[in-house]
């Protein structure tokens, strides 16, 4: 009968945690952000005394999907993102009461495609990107009409490639990697071909679906928001191609190497300048209502933005985030302090 | 009324009660003559007053908690008002949701101020239904506590009636074993149901390509996520395979030596060492796969001149089996020692050598028995997660070669459901169509070995 | 004759057979116990380093113009100050050859980030030190750490070695001037989990292994000895006794992450327990370990000789009270080793841990049940998939700590069984 009462004491126990108040950021998103927003965090929560925030890596997609559904502790207050929120998701959060959400850019990331530090130097183009992945290609040389991608070695794209079979291993769906690889390297590559670029202005929907989807019978590979395990197939398979961040790529320069993309290496410099072709901004949405109501989330951003974290000098500059120009990281800190609205005209 | 007062109040109860019943019991014994004492001891009258009140509260209060959310809800939903749930495009019970989320306390400005009406109708509503369940149960305590001290006389035999519910107390916790197991396969057959809802069953059990990738976003344009599990149950037998046959000679050599050819000094320092290797957790297996085996294995192939994964399906399993060893050897080694010394004995007389003795007599004799220890090792092996989540592969390839990286049921479980918090999608829910694939295949197996194992043991008993 | 050479030649030839056969045998043992040795030593070998971390000296000059960036010096600016700046131009100080900003960078990136956060505690409690200047040994980053601990990697290559020659140049530089030294590494055994392996630490998992094996305690043992109890002593013999057994047994091998899944779908989705909380660890764990105690339960139940239960009932107590006040304090030494038995194989669990969510990146030590948190095990598979190299030595040296923890508990286990354990 003590085993009982002691049930009855752990049941009571258990079901009284039905309600209680969060005291802690929630934050979810994209997996190039993550290591970044981890390492804030633990800043943050070392030296402001609230409590650390608790990070899941979810990819940009999974996110916002989260963030967007409601207000209320049991949804996230931040998410990260390696692309700009899209019209519709803005959309799905109104539909939900998420109205109020402001807009932080913390820097910029190149995408790198890396093979193994065994396999071959390759350099590629926007073109022979489009070539190798897309899920239709020209069927002739001006674009007028597609078929499906027959193309399985580097030298059937491109004479100058060598003689290996096409394997790229990269982000799925859910990732903001993916769809910015999508529209910078994939979409820009299609637009080379004279055809295409006019079916953009005939039919936007059919251009989007054809000059954006990847194709899935089998060269391109599909890893887990895991950008590990891209980097552990690639030093087992040097013959893989693999895409992800760059911050990525400087973090593992002892197992991989970056392919030039049309003529220009992911490097430093290359991205700040805009040189280096598949650059992308990395971003955070702070849902606004939460602001007042959650603990540190003002100090939280504070943080983040601040010159010591992102400034040109910051700490996550060595952890290899491109950093934003001074006055525009200036107008972000600004942005982050007074939390302004994200006006969501300025998606098109 | 709190909780904590309604406890409070019922603990001063149960203890007033206990004391007055024994109490009572005592006096009446002592005017009673010796001949016709009460037939228990005194205390059992006060536990049995106790246990009077302790089982209706908590059989009462455990209802209540279970059924208060279904009830509550009901009328929650009978009583939104008509311009919320107009307005809202979701279900009634996202709505439900959404009230049941606001906190009272810190409201997120920009809420609905119909939801926030709501959530405080939710919250009176919650309090005073808690509280007249409370109180209703205190009732119940009281009415029950009258009636068992009422009870007390000389007719009434407390011992019996505190025992058999004592001993009912028992055959409940016999039964959480039940209870997990039917918890298990309902949580598992609800969201694999959902699973094969959107892909075939035997595209699943059949198909031959496994890559569980889904849209996200509408319109996104992504590859539709294929569920064949073939590959993955492949990878899951080659790793097993690999794992069993370092096993399966080492525990049984070692078990042979240990039970016919050991001096009693030795098999007292050994037995002991192989119980280590059995308790070393599997994170550490795991590690040393990941760190030692995988590379050492990577270097050696590309010393002899070709490229191997450094996950290959030969460190997950090699180091798998290295784990399994004192699982075979210690069972085998029971199923040896209950050989009856009798067919030893018999097999010597006829000159025939210890190896002899152990290969044709005693081995064929165990046999039965050492078959369900390997089948335990199987399953043992198939459910094994850390080792293969560390050292093998995520991706599912469809082959037979060793070296290649192959993934495992488990593994694909674990990489399915963590970060992924929803359950809406067939990505998610494919783990729980392996999870009760997995559970179906251990259960079997298990099953069989314990039938194969009593069998014998009945043969030499 | 001819029949006796081949009844020689055979009995020869059985007994190479029969020496054969043992060395098999041999073999067999000495391979699994080289297995284990192989395993712990390449375990002890990597994970002895972690013990130690390096520090460099440093002149320290708290620059007020660093920390206070207006006049009205509050303390707010302290919290807020850039004490990286202060700490690379200390470093800038001891090399002033250097001017180029990505070489600073990369020679700031020498000293744990960690280092700021103490020399703000150290200002804010002490703020005379502002304008000073204090010599004071600081924690090395992870990776000089790594080199500076395993002097062959600064033989490989440059491409493939953590850093380039150039800083390697600048660490033998700080090396002949005596400014570096290997210490004890307090972090790993006060700290929890970082994103920078020199300020990780064992100690906030440490702490959620506590809590959730004391749910898992607290649930199991009880319900564990009831039911075994029940099944040895007072059930009788028939079809429903004998389901339960059977599940029982089955349950005893149904593989752990089943039991996430279970946790998973009804903890959490139905009974909206928190996500990574011991207290749903402990539950699941507590199912899991259940089977193992009943089983132990029973078979120290069983060498209980009859005798006594016979005696008791001789002297009138009933079935109940037999077991109750004679047969179960007898077996309870047994019962108390079957039990540490089974909280030690639930302290090495992992598997469904991950699946409740205590695979979280959690830096705070949790402070209670309801905490997210994590455990020894998960801590180590969470090291083991991060990249940086120096995790490599902390995730070993976590084994070490969990190894360690296991054989405290066996060790008690035995003593308990050796100690009060009666020989009948």
């Amino acid at each position: 009968m003590k085993k009982s009462s002691l049930a009855i004491v752990a049941l009571a126990f258990a079901f009284s945690t039905e309600s209680i108040a969060r005291d802690q950021i929630k934050i979810v998103g994209s997996s190039t952000v993550y290591p970044f927003a981890t390492v804030v965090a633990e800043r943050f929560g070392k030296t402001s005394g609230f409590k650390t925030p608790v990070i899941e890596s979810t990819g940009s997609g999974g996110g916002l999907k989260l963030f967007c559904k409601g207000l209320g502790t049991e949804h996230p207050d931040i998410t990260n993102a390696s692309r700009r929120i899209k019209s519709k998701e803005v959309k799905k959060c109104s539909e939900n009461g998420v109205t109020d959400i402001t807009e932080i850019k913390v820097g910029f990331d190149g995408i790198a495609m890396a093979n193994a530090k065994s396999g071959p130097m390759l350099e590629l183009s926007l073109k022979d990107i489009y070539l190798a992945l897309a899920k239709d290609v020209p069927a002739d040389p001006e674009g007028n009409t597609v078929k499906p991608n027959p193309y399985k070695m580097w030298n059937e794209v491109n004479p100058a490639l060598p003689a290996a079979p096409i394997v790229v291993i990269g982000p799925p769906p859910t990732s903001g990697t993916r769809d910015a690889f999508n529209e910078l390297a994939i979409e820009r590559g299609c637009k080379k071909f004279p055809g295409r670029k006019a079916l953009k202005k005939k039919d936007k929907k059919l251009y989007k679906s054809q000059c954006r989807s990847v194709r899935e019978d089998g060269p391109y590979v599909e890893a887990g928001e895991n950008d590990n395990l891209i980097i552990e197939k690639l030093v087992a398979d040097p013959g893989a191609l693999g895409v992800f961040g760059y911050s990525f790529l400087d973090q593992n320069r002892d197992k991989v190497k970056a392919a030039k993309v049309d003529g220009v290496f992911p490097e430093f410099e290359a991205i700040s300048s805009g040189k280096y072709p598949v650059s992308r901004s990395l971003f955070f949405y702070i849902k606004n209502a939460h602001a007042s109501v959650i603990p540190g989330i003002k100090e939280y951003v504070r943080e983040f933005t601040s010159s010591k974290a992102i400034g040109s000098d910051g700490y996550l500059v060595s952890k290899g985030l491109i950093p934003l120009g001074e006055s525009e990281r200036a107008q972000f800190e600004k942005d982050g302090k007074t939390l302004a609205k994200f006006d969501a005209k300025v998606l098109k | 009324m709190g909780f904590w007062s309604f406890f409070f109040i019922l603990v001063v109860l149960g203890l007033s009660v206990h004391w007055y019943a024994t109490n009572k019991a005592l006096k009446l014994n002592a005017k009673l003559e010796k001949g016709s004492k009460l037939p228990s001891l005194p205390s059992y009258y006060g536990t049995y007053s106790l246990l009077l009140i302790i089982f209706p509260t908590s059989s009462l209060l455990l209802l209540w908690l279970v059924g208060k959310p279904f009830i509550l809800e009901y009328i929650l939903l009978q009583n939104i008002p008509e311009q919320l749930s107009a307005n809202f495009d979701g279900a009634p019970s996202m709505l439900v949701d959404s009230i049941k989320a606001v906190d009272l306390e810190r409201i997120f400005p920009g809420t609905n101020p119909l939801i926030v009406e709501s959530a405080t109708y939710f919250k009176d509503l919650n309090n005073y239904s808690n509280s007249f369940a409370y109180f209703s149960i205190l009732i119940v305590a009281f009415l029950s506590s009258y009636f068992s001290l009422k009870k007390i006389s000389t007719t009434f035999k407390a011992r019996q009636a505190v025992e058999k519910s004592n001993i009912n107390l028992l055959i409940f916790s016999s039964t959480i074993a039940i209870i997990t197991t039917i918890g298990i396969i309902f949580s598992l057959i609800f969201e694999a149901l959902r699973f094969f809802d959107e892909i075939p069953f035997f595209d699943f059990l059949f198909g031959l390509s496994w890559s569980p990738q889904t849209a996200i976003r509408e319109g996104q344009i992504a590859s539709q996520g294929v569920f064949g599990a073939i590959p993955i149950f492949s990878g899951t037998l080659l790793i097993t395979l690999i794992a069993m046959s370092v096993a399966i000679p080492v525990g049984l050599l070692s078990a042979v030596y240990l039970s016919e050819y050991a001096t009693p000094k030795v098999r007292q320092t050994f037995k002991p060492i192989l119980e280590i290797l059995a308790g070393v957790p599997t994170v550490v297996y795991g590690f040393f796969a990941a760190i030692t085996v995988g590379p050492f294995f990577k270097d050696l192939a590309n010393y002899s001149g070709f490229n191997i994964a450094s996950e290959s399906a030969i460190a997950a399993g090699g180091v798998m089996g290295i784990m399994i060893i004192p699982f075979i050897s210690s069972l085998s080694d029971d199923v040896i020692s209950a050989v009856p010394k009798s067919l030893r004995d018999a097999s010597y007389a006829m000159g025939a050598t210890k190896s002899e003795t152990v290969k044709k007599i005693i081995l064929p004799a165990a046999l039965p028995g050492i078959i369900g220890a390997i089948l335990l090792a199987v399953s043992r092996a198939i459910g094994e997660t850390m080792i293969v989540v560390m050292a093998a592969g995520i991706a599912a390839n469809l082959t037979a070669n060793p070296f290649e990286a192959v993934t495992t049921v488990t593994v694909q479980i674990v990489t399915l459901l963590i970060g992924d918090q929803e359950f809406d999608s067939a990505k998610t829910l494919a783990a729980f169509a392996l999870g009760i694939t997995l559970f179906v295949a251990t259960l079997f197996l298990n099953l069989l070995a314990l039938k194969i194992v009593s069998k014998y043991r009945e043969r030499y008993e | 004759m001819n029949n006796l050479k081949k009844i020689e030649y055979s009995l020869k030839k059985r007994k190479r057979q029969e020496s054969r056969f043992k060395i098999y045998g041999l073999l067999g043992i000495t391979s699994a116990v080289t297995f284990l040795c192989i395993i712990l030593s390449s375990i002890f070998m990597e994970g002895k380093k972690a013990f130690l971390s390096t520090y460099i000296k440093l002149e320290v000059y708290f620059d007020p113009d660093i920390i206070y960036t207006d006049n009205d010096q509050k303390e707010e600016d302290i919290k807020f100050a850039n004490f990286q700046k202060i700490i690379k131009n200390s470093l800038n100080s001891f090399f002033p050859e250097i001017s180029d900003k990505g070489e600073l960078r990369k020679l700031s990136n020498f000293i744990s980030s960690s280092e700021e956060e103490n020399l703000m505690r150290l200002v804010l409690e002490n703020k005379q030190l502002i304008g000073q200047k204090v010599t004071l040994w600081l924690l090395a980053s992870s990776k000089i750490d790594v080199i500076n601990k395993n002097p062959d990697m600064e033989l490989i290559a440059e491409e493939d070695r953590l850093i380039s020659n150039l800083e390697l140049n600048w660490l033998n530089e700080i090396r002949s001037a005596n400014n570096i030294e290997s210490n004890f590494n307090k972090n790993f055994f006060v700290k929890a989990d970082s994103t920078e392996p020199e300020q990780a630490g064992i100690w906030g998992s440490l702490v959620g292994s506590f809590f959730t094996l004391f749910v898992t305690l607290i649930l199991s043992f009880p319900i564990a000895v009831a039911a075994g109890v029940f099944l040895e002593e007072l059930a009788p013999k028939n079809k429903f006794t004998d389901f339960i057994e059977v599940n029982i047994n089955n349950l005893a091998a149904v593989p752990s992450i089943i039991f996430g899944l279970l946790g998973l779908a009804i903890f959490l989705n139905v009974m909206h327990l928190p996500r990574s909380a011991p207290i749903v660890g402990g539950m699941v764990l507590a199912l899991m370990t259940l089977p193992t105690i009943i089983i132990a339960t029973r078979a120290s139940l069983k060498a209980v000789p009859p005798s006594i239960r016979e005696a008791a009932i001789g002297l009138g107590a009933t079935k109940f009270q037999t077991v109750t006040h004679h047969v179960l304090p007898l077996s309870l030494p047994g019962i108390l080793t079957g039990t540490i038995i089974g909280m030690s194989q639930a302290l090495g669990e992992s598997a469904p841990l991950l699946m409740i969510g205590m695979v979280a990146f959690i830096v705070d030590v949790p402070g209670s049940f309801l905490d997210s948190s994590t455990v020894l095990p998960v801590q180590i598979y969470l090291w083991k998939s991060t990249a940086a190299r120096g995790f490599v030595e902390l995730t070993a040296a976590g084994v070490m700590v969990l190894l360690s923890f296991l054989i405290l508990m066996n060790g008690l286990a035995v003593y308990i069984r050796q100690k009060f354990e009666k020989k009948w």
